[in-house]
């Protein structure tokens, strides 16, 4: 959580969290003559309220008081909120404000005693889209002279927003996005400026969720393939461990195995990245779902295939390499395919164990915004992958009828998964079968 | 007679409880085509594939040259690569084109250049008829060219003996010929062949010897005339009743 916190402060989104740390970490009050002045707003370009304190001069009171802001800072709306402390008794001091130019003048009445802890605040300052350090210029009216703050740590300093951020301004000031927000589904899942915003952060979880599934799935394929030679095996203890191992890993959920990996290992003293332990699961899940479909697809080859290969003096391993696994790949290249997207949706899983992908990422914000819009883009994201897998297995199919089925076969339509999973069979039964 | 390419002795084989094969003993001289005739269950088949090992005979001796098949010491792979076998249902290899399939044992067991195996794969296919079919996905072929094209991946490994194993059962029935045309020429050329069939006509032109099997046993066999025309055993007699 830290981490993400962190994320969405550096990118403004969390103006308040970052006006509390601000806050906190303000110095307490100093003498005028060394006064001290913060900003509750990081990024530039917002509407923001300036906290200024200090200690008035210990000879003579205070009448009146200018704050010169910065070039570039906008005051015209500005309005004040004046505070003595004496102790713990906290008194509202009566202040007329006027705005000339850049100074933002304030005027006592009754003058602020000698010696007060004074804390003015002045909202509504609309700061530079660019961010620095800025300077405030001080100058007060005490015992009829006009005095300048000394030795000052006037400075403050905001960050520059971000594209995000300042796209989510141009988004908060077009007139259709008010209308758009004013439907509450509209608002609650298709709220503009979250688009805006949470889209560019989504995208590292998305790339995360990716790492992991790229990762994981070339290690299940050839784990997959072991275990499914493996329950082939004349070697009976081999058979055995490998039905046992798929038994299992099939018959259990992956968030358990999951929470296995991530909670348990470390109580056993393994401390692997979490990186590491994410993909290493997915991919050890993944493996058993992949013998199954390997084992399947090589026992679906014709086993006059085998025998041909054999009649012409190739050894057994010769047989299944040249012959058996190139069209064992063909025929579940649709399978495995569906696999992989079945994989890539449970990378999300691993949300529940703090890993950030981009479901994680999706679910914070939403916690943050209390709106549901990141969630649609989570959504969008993950349909980013799996729709062009899905349409390209469609094609991969229509050139495998071509082949085993020849040039006659009628071009296929366009096709769901689903249609795909159920015309598989039908395709794995080789041409020879059809005609016998 | 000089020694037998193959060479069959009290051969048994039994699937379970079943015994399908109950002692054969057969010699096949080069040159010699030897078709087996017998109704369907007689273990024609059976014996046929016991000769590369298909199938693992339970006991008896099956030589091929000087090799004893089924010792457990033998490289089944290297008397394979010297007995060609064309199956009923063909076996082309559907990934590989004609040519592929023809080539693909030659490179892999042969060892053979990609030059080399082309130029014999391309012969061989001119040889069956297909000299225009070569780049043929099998899918693409009709029943009777892929046939043929399984005949020359056979051929293309120069074997001792081929073997044929009801070839011509799956066809449509004006599909037979061109299969059986190739078969007659490879005879006249003096391959030698043990050839499962029902074809009668094929039989009587073509083979030297005709072999009859019923029950898991050799029947009767002798000079394909006088096994069909004058059976001497009842059991051929109706057999040969039957088919006519």
């Amino acid at each position: 959580m830290r981490h993400l916190t962190r994320a969405l402060i550096r990118r403004g989104l969390l103006g308040a969290a970052a006006a509390v740390l601000f806050l906190v970490a303000a110095a307490p009050a100093f003498a005028l003559t060394n006064p001290d002045v913060t900003i509750n707003q990081q990024v530039g370009g917002e509407s923001t309220r300036f906290t200024f304190t200090a200690t008035t001069d210990k000879d003579a009171p205070v009448s009146a008081l200018t704050l010169r802001f910065p070039e570039g800072f906008d005051i015209r709306k500005a309005y004040a909120n004046v505070v003595t402390l004496q102790g713990l008794k906290r008194t509202t001091v009566k202040a007329s404000t006027s705005v000339r130019g850049q100074d933002f003048q304030l005027a006592f009445d009754p003058a602020i005693g000698p010696g007060s802890e004074l804390r003015v605040m002045v909202y509504s300052v609309m700061t530079p889209n660019v961010g620095g350090t800025y300077a405030l210029g001080v100058k007060y009216e005490s015992g009829g002279q006009q005095r300048s703050a000394e030795g000052a740590d006037l400075t403050f300093s905001y960050v520059t927003a971000s594209r995000s951020v300042k796209l989510s301004r141009y988004v908060d000031q077009q007139p259709w996005v008010a209308k758009w927000n004013s439907v509450t589904a509209l608002n609650l899942f298709l709220k503009p400026q979250l688009i805006v915003t949470s889209a560019p952060l989504m995208f590292t979880g998305w790339l995360m969720s990716l790492a992991l599934v790229g990762v994981g799935f070339p290690l299940a394929i050839i784990g997959g393939l072991m275990l499914a030679f493996m329950k082939m095996s004349k070697i009976p203890p081999l058979r055995w461990i490998a039905a046992a191992y798929v038994n299992v890993i099939r018959g259990t959920p992956l968030f358990l195995q999951i929470f296995v990996a991530f909670i348990g290992l470390p109580i056993a003293g393994v401390h692997a990245p979490w990186f590491v332990t994410g993909f290493v699961v997915l991919a050890l899940n993944s493996s058993a779902y992949l013998a199954e479909i390997f084992r399947a697809g090589i026992q679906s080859i014709h086993k006059g295939q085998l025998e041909a290969a054999l009649s012409l003096g190739m050894t057994y391993p010769q047989a299944m390499q040249h012959v058996i696994v190139p069209q064992t790949v063909k025929r579940v290249l649709p399978t495995m395919t569906s696999e992989f997207i079945l994989l890539f949706k449970d990378t999300a899983l691993l949300s529940a164990v703090g890993v950030f992908e981009l479901m994680m990422y999706g679910s914070n914000i939403v916690a943050r915004s209390g709106n549901l819009t990141p969630f649609v883009v989570a959504a969008v994201y993950y349909l980013l992958v799996t729709t062009p897998l899905i349409n390209w297995v469609g094609k991969l199919e229509a050139r495998l009828a071509l082949a085993e089925h020849g040039q006659g076969a009628p071009e296929p339509k366009r096709r769901s998964l689903w249609d795909l999973l159920a015309t598989r069979r039908a395709l794995t039964r080789p041409a020879i079968e059809a005609e016998e | 007679m000089g020694k037998p390419v193959v060479r069959i002795r009290d051969l048994r084989k039994s699937f379970g409880t079943l015994e399908v094969l109950k002692g054969v003993d057969m010699d096949v001289q080069k040159g010699e085509v030897v078709v087996i005739l017998g109704p369907s269950g007689s273990g024609k088949s059976t014996m046929l594939r016991c000769v590369n090992r298909l199938e693992e005979p339970t006991s008896g001796e099956i030589w091929f040259e000087d090799t004893l098949v089924n010792d457990a010491k033998t490289n089944i792979n290297q008397v394979r690569e010297h007995v060609g076998m064309v199956f009923q249902s063909f076996n082309l290899f559907p990934h590989l084109t004609a040519k592929g399939n023809v080539m693909l044992a030659q490179r892999k067991v042969l060892h053979r250049s990609r030059t080399e195996a082309e130029r014999v794969a391309e012969e061989q296919l001119r040889k069956v008829g297909l000299g225009d079919r070569m780049d043929y996905f099998p899918a693409q072929l009709s029943g009777g060219q892929q046939q043929r094209v399984a005949i020359a991946r056979a051929l293309a490994m120069d074997p001792h003996v081929m073997l044929f194993d009801e070839v011509t059962s799956a066809l449509d029935p004006e599909l037979v010929r061109g299969v059986l045309d190739v078969m007659k020429d490879l005879a006249r050329g003096g391959m030698t062949m043990l050839v499962v069939t029902h074809e009668m006509g094929f039989a009587r032109d073509v083979a030297t010897r005709a072999v009859f099997m019923d029950g898991g046993v050799i029947v009767e066999q002798g000079a394909p005339a006088d096994v069909f025309d004058k059976p001497q055993n009842e059991r051929t007699q109706d057999f040969l009743g039957h088919i006519r």
